[in-house]
């Protein structure tokens, strides 16, 4: 059908066009972040050098390490570093990283991008748990309690949202490893084991994080959802649903959900961006080696290399999240993919 | 910044666990030293030993950049042998130095600038193959390199060695191993010459304690072919009883046994544990609830790190915890350094010593657990050669300010030195400390006792990463700092912090009239190869420093540690003012 | 006399509110028989929504109180059970909602929605069955290509064209009873005709009765025969088309016919709205609802102001009015 071959070409140019914008963003942030970062006090070249420190060798590590070159030039290796891999130092000492070479870490004596490859996964596994976790129960609950509205189920959902939103994720994190570790020993104290040396393990260092993540987080989707849905039961084309003599379960999934989810998909999109740049509370809390330690112990020690590096990673995840959710909003409301 | 937040938020949630640790208001600091904890009692070989902390990995796992005393002797004492290695005991007796891969102490030539250690037999890598005469000498030329090892640990390699001044980064002639060309490695070995077994070391001072220096693991041998320059810190090669068998900061290390160690070549060390994992990054709240708990794998747990100081008054409140508790000094001695050119008046600076106060900064850090008020630059743990010294005149015992003393010694300014006066009491003397949250603190103690007394302090902070480079240059007239010794001996805390040429002295005291009879005495001191008579050198040199009021001594810094109920022969070691941790072993 | 389609009896809709109770309809009572249009007309916020939802229980709220009774075919919807109630929605009784804009589901094509309304009351239709059936009823109503227009989207369609595919998907079962909730209000004067046409012609195909609320008496003329007159939740008058526009017998009524331009009337040209406000109906007023803004309240001795007047006979309508009927027959009578 004509029809929908248009749509899809549509939908082409609209993809195309958002992950266009995507890239030139990307290229923006990056060119800020560094340009950021080399603007900080934080000489980085006194960085590389201990207590003894003596100014020629900061001076003499500033030159190794490029870091007296002109802004432009410095971008332009970190780029093609990115591409081509990069050598750190120059003589027989000097360390290679190779592509995607985000710089080298002189205080973790290791490739920032190997530093990346190794947080990354521990930080996606927290994320994307803690994600499944809370989406389940936040739009469960909301659900239960716009439905019931002033009934048990709202109230329930009261003191989710109070809990979530008062109590800080540190203070959640202790109070469950202090009652499921320490005080009961149901739970071995977190200690990540990445899933494919371990399943079992993964899952119990996780679970803690997950609920406390999912707690916190859920209680804002639980009010979104439930707002939400009160806010489309009102809606003219819902009561036309009920007017139609729609099935009730029908009604609440079809209408209801339908619209009254579609926006939270993109918030929770944009969310899962920020929490995939690293929980860094939880993480801390619950000690396991994510990407939010990486660039909290990098924030304590001035590592500029690794926050550099972490901060793009976030603007990659934030960047590409905000273009899917994007797209996949042209994808579930169609009044948006005609603009 | 994050961590004193969230340290900040939990101090208030201990109000909240208080109430099931028992309450024991009113504990108090003094001398504990881990009851059955530092025994043998019920020891049996075998298991795995935790070290839980909150750092997030190794402050250096290089031996040539390792300069963190706790580190120093954990790592020593598990995979890091050296020519030489203290006595592995508690109490006065750890701070003694015996042979470990050396056959003896050394011998030292007539005018103590030639140093000869000869090898032992069956010392060996973790491979299998010997430790020889070259790898020693090959890791102590790392400490060259400035563009690897960067200063990062301790200098004397470069202070003492015999080799000519150049223009390589540390001022030496000798670049390191990975720059210098065949002549200027040629200078190196010639300095550290190596005969067989026998390595001889060419001095350009005399140094009567060399064998001290040489327990450094920056004096511990790399083999060349193994050394990976700067990532050598992740995996460094064991000749000890304990090997790295994986490193991942943030996360954490395991050291198993090495089974290329020959315990006949190791007089020093006696492993009892399999395995001792490092577990990084834990958030100090909860290894203190940890502890406490004492359950599961933490029985076989010791921390490095201390205790929170909310905990404190639950850790020594409570008796049952007698046998797994230290209490005592780590070593370490807080100063403020004046700048002597240009505070170049013994009233003025006497009027600031007494009109500080020094109980605030103490409260301020945390209270009487954080450490005494120092009578001497010495830290009392150094108690060969530690006296309290005659401090000023009029100083308050308890630490707080004499304003009635400060200000007569402010008022005899006036005539001796009345520009100095002057701009003390106007424009102010500037203050150089790094920018932190606790030296915020700090200085506005500093600022508002100072002022009560009539002088004004310029608040400078500066960028703690660039805090020793810059005051290396560009020094103000007040600059803070910290210390402890290198080893055991003096020989490293007052020539380092006050002599001619001393690498951390910044009080420009060379031009106090003073100071050509101090440093004589201690270039005497420095040689003298009777121990005793050493001591009691440095005790007065000690004094005169007081006397001439170079430096406001600050705290004798303590620590406190909990010990899991399993583990045993946890003493505190005197020179690292931490564990024997490759001694350390668990009861069945 | 045959049994009425539907019959309203003593219908009371009370909403709880924070600020008390809003009693939005108060005892009305009216009989639509099968095929018959009936009109009901008032000023905003009289009571006509509320009243219509009630016959379908469409009234939602967090504390909704309904009495009286709606029997339809002999049945009281109010007394049924949810899932009868449901059964008789849309295949029944269908409902057109005001604004087309907000009245079709965003995410759904047209063709999607219309196609839905025949299938939840007939089970088992067949995709192929259900398409003839959405292309018929779409075409019926007047949309061009409905080939391409069943897969569009409600946004891609203009307010009269919606409007056209919600009377499409209201009619496509049938119903014996359809209320029409100001279909045209949102529309353009323009468009608004031509709906209205629709529904006429709609109507007389499938014998529907229609029930057409609005507040544009020029609607009432062009479509019904009969008009209830709501004010404050309760019917004022009830009259047949011709009476209410020619011998308007309640004091509101009159009021109302002057407040618009007639579309087939010289006689009323100029507007005249009536004075004062409605009053608030959380706090309503004794007696007449009407009185304080009603010209001959102040002849009557307060009787307006303490009883409620019930609906009587004025020649051929109901008032609900205390002036005696002999002079709401000569207030008429002077007005012609
Ligand atoms: N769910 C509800 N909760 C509270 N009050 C309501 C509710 N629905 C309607 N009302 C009130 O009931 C009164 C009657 O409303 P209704 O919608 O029936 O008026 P209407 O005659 O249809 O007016 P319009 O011409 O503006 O559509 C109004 O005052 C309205 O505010
Ligand atoms: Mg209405």
């Amino acid at each position: 059908m004509t029809n929908t071959n248009e749509a899809v070409r549509y939908m082409f140019y609209f993809v195309a066009r958002r992950t266009f914008f995507a890239v030139v963003l990307l290229f923006v942030v990056s060119v800020f972040t560094f340009w950021i970062f080399s603007a900080l006090p934080a000489d980085p070249a006194a960085l590389t050098c201990g207590k003894n420190c003596r100014p020629e060798v900061i001076e003499a590590n500033r030159v190794r390490l490029g870091y007296d070159k002109p802004f432009i030039e410095q971008y332009g290796s970190y780029m093609k570093g990115i591409f081509a891999g990069r050598t750190y130092g120059e003589d027989e000492s000097g360390i290679h990283c190779s592509a995607p070479s985000l710089g080298y870490s002189y205080d973790r004596h290791e490739c920032v991008s190997s530093l990346v490859a190794k947080t990354l996964p521990v930080t996606v596994s927290i994320a994307v748990g803690a994600f499944v976790l809370w989406m389940f129960f936040g739009i469960a609950l909301g659900t239960l309690a716009a439905l019931r509205r002033g009934k048990w189920p709202d109230h329930l959902a009261t003191v989710f949202s109070v809990v979530g939103i008062s109590f800080p994720s540190f203070f959640l994190g202790l109070l469950s490893v202090l009652i499921f570790v320490i005080w009961t020993n149901i739970l071995p104290f977190p200690h990540y084991v990445g899933i494919s040396e371990n399943p079992m393990k993964w899952f119990t260092a996780l679970i803690l994080p997950w609920f406390v993540l999912a707690l916190l987080s859920a209680s804002t989707y639980i009010r979104l959802t439930r707002n939400g849905i009160l806010e489309v039961m009102n809606e003219e084309f819902v009561r036309l649903g009920i007017a139609k003599g729609l099935p009730r379960k029908k009604l609440i999934v079809k209408y209801v959900l339908r619209a009254a989810l579609t926006p939270i998909a993109t918030i929770a999109g944009i969310d899962l961006a920020f929490l995939l740049g690293g929980a860094i509370v939880t993480e801390s809390v619950f000690n396991l080696p994510g990407l939010g330690k990486l660039t909290i112990a990098a924030v304590v020690n001035s590592d500029l290399p690794i926050l550099v590096a972490t901060t793009l990673v976030s603007a990659v995840f934030i960047v590409i999240a905000n273009a899917f959710v994007d797209i996949m909003y042209g994808f579930l409301d169609p009044r948006v993919r005609s603009k | 910044m994050k961590r004193n937040r969230i340290i900040a938020a939990i101090a208030t949630a201990g109000l909240f666990f208080s109430a099931c640790g028992g309450s024991g208001m009113g504990a108090q600091s003094g001398e504990e030293t881990g009851g059955r904890s530092a025994t043998a009692d019920g020891i049996k070989d075998g298991g795995t030993l935790y070290v839980l902390t909150f750092q997030e990995g190794a402050s250096n796992l290089d031996p040539q950049r390792v300069y963190t005393g706790a580190e120093l002797g954990a790592y020593g004492s598990t995979y890091a042998r050296t020519l030489t290695s203290y006595v592995p005991a508690a109490g006065k007796e750890g701070a003694g130095v015996v042979p470990d891969m050396a056959t003896d102490l050394g011998t030292a030539s007539e005018d103590l600038k030639t140093w000869s250690f000869t090898l032992r037999d069956g010392v060996t890598w973790e491979d299998g193959s010997d430790v020889t005469c070259g790898d020693i000498a090959y890791g102590i030329s790392r400490t060259f390199a400035a563009e690897v090892t960067a200063g990062e640990g301790p200098m004397y390699a470069t202070t003492y060695l015999d080799i000519a001044e150049g223009d390589s980064d540390f001022g030496s002639a000798y670049p390191g191993p990975w720059l210098a060309t065949a002549e200027q490695q040629a200078l190196f070995d010639a300095a550290v010459a190596c005969d067989g077994t026998t390595i001889t070391f060419h001095l350009k001072v005399p140094v009567a304690d060399f064998a001290y220096t040489v327990s450094l693991l920056a004096f511990g041998p790399v083999p060349q072919a193994q050394d990976t320059a700067d990532q050598y810190a992740l995996k460094p090669f064991s000749n000890g009883p304990f090997k790295i068998e994986s490193y991942e900061a943030g996360k954490e290390m395991v050291m198993v046994r090495n089974e290329n160690w020959n315990p006949d070549s190791d007089p020093v060390r006696k492993p009892h544990v399999d395995k001792i994992i490092w577990q990084y990054g834990v958030d100090e709240a909860v290894i203190d609830e940890r502890m406490l708990a004492d359950s599961g794998d933490d029985q076989n747990a010791i921390v490095y790190g201390g205790i929170q100081p909310e905990n404190l008054q639950t850790v020594f409140g409570d008796d049952s915890l007698k046998d797994r508790r230290t209490d005592g000094f780590d070593g370490f001695v807080s100063y403020t350094m004046f700048n002597n050119e240009t505070v170049n008046c013994i009233e003025v600076r006497q009027a600031i010593w007494l009109g500080l106060d020094r109980e605030a900064l103490r409260t301020a850090a945390g209270g009487p657990f954080t450490g005494e008020f120092a009578k001497s630059f010495v830290a009392p743990l150094l108690a060969t050669d530690y006296e309290a010294a005659t401090l000023v005149d009029g100083l308050n015992e308890d630490g707080t300010p004499n304003v009635e003393a400060a200000t007569a010694a402010l008022d005899k300014a006036k005539t001796a030195c009345p520009e100095l006066h002057a701009r003390a009491t106007g424009e102010g003397l500037r203050f150089d400390h790094p920018d932190s949250a606790s030296w915020q603190k700090n200085i506005a103690i500093w600022i508002d006792s100072l002022k009560a007394v009539g002088v004004n302090i310029i608040d400078n902070p500066i960028e703690p990463s660039k805090y020793y480079a810059t005051i290396n240059g560009d020094r103000g007239d007040l600059m803070r700092s910290g210390w402890a010794a290198d080893w055991a001996n003096a020989s490293t805390v007052i020539p380092e912090l006050f002599g001619a040429g001393g690498g951390f002295n910044y009080t420009n005291n060379e031009k106090d009239p003073n100071f050509p009879a101090f440093d004589e005495k201690v270039q005497l001191a420095k040689s003298e190869t009777d121990r005793a008579k050493q001591a009691s050198l440095w005790k007065e040199l000690n004094q005169v420093i007081m006397d001439n009021a170079w430096a406001i001594p600050g705290s004798a810094t303590k620590s406190q540690n909990l010990v899991g109920s399993n583990v045993r022969l946890a003493y505190q070691w005197m020179p690292f003012g931490w564990y024997n941790l490759g001694a350390i072993g668990l009861a069945g | 006399m045959t049994q009425p389609l539907l019959s309203v009896r003593d219908l009371h809709v009370n909403f709880g509110t924070g600020e008390g109770d809003v009693q939005a309809v108060r005892g009305v009572s009216f009989d639509i028989g099968r095929g018959e249009t009936l009109a009901i007309v008032g000023e905003s916020g009289s009571g006509k929504s509320v009243t219509a939802s009630a016959i379908m229980r469409l009234n939602f709220g967090a504390d909704v109180r309904v009495s009286g009774s709606a029997l339809f075919e002999g049945q009281d919807i109010l007394a049924m059970s949810e899932e009868e109630v449901r059964l008789k929605r849309g295949s029944d009784i269908a409902m057109i909602f005001q604004d087309p804009l907000t009245a079709l589901n965003p995410f759904y094509t047209v063709g999607n929605q219309i196609a839905e309304a025949y299938a939840i009351h007939h089970h088992g239709t067949s995709k192929k069955e259900l398409r003839d059936l959405v292309l018929d009823s779409i075409s019926k109503v007047g949309i061009p290509e409905p080939l391409k227009r069943i897969n569009q989207y409600p946004h891609e369609f203009s307010g009269g064209m919606r409007q056209r595919i919600v009377i499409a998907m209201a009619l496509i079962n049938r119903p014996k009873l359809l209320i029409a909730d100001e279909p045209t209000t949102a529309l353009d004067v323009t468009v608004q005709a031509q709906i209205l046409e629709l529904i006429s012609a709609m109507q007389e195909e499938h014998g529907s009765a229609v029930i057409l609320i609005t507040h544009d008496l020029g609607v009432v003329a062009e479509v019904t025969k009969r008009v209830l007159v709501m004010y404050a939740g309760r019917l004022v008058e009830v009259a047949s088309v011709e009476d209410v526009f020619s011998s308007p017998t309640h004091p509101y009524t009159r009021g109302l016919l002057n407040s618009v331009r007639s579309l087939d009337s010289e006689r009323h040209s100029h507007l005249e709205p009536i004075p004062g406000t409605p009053p608030s109906l959380i706090d309503l007023p004794s007696g007449c609802p009407f009185h304080s803004r009603c010209l001959y309240a102040a002849s009557l001795n307060g009787r307006c102001s303490t009883e409620v007047p019930e609906l009587k006979a004025v020649g051929n309508s109901f008032s609900a009015c205390h002036l005696p009927t002999a002079e709401l027959l000569s207030l008429v009578k002077a007005a012609q």
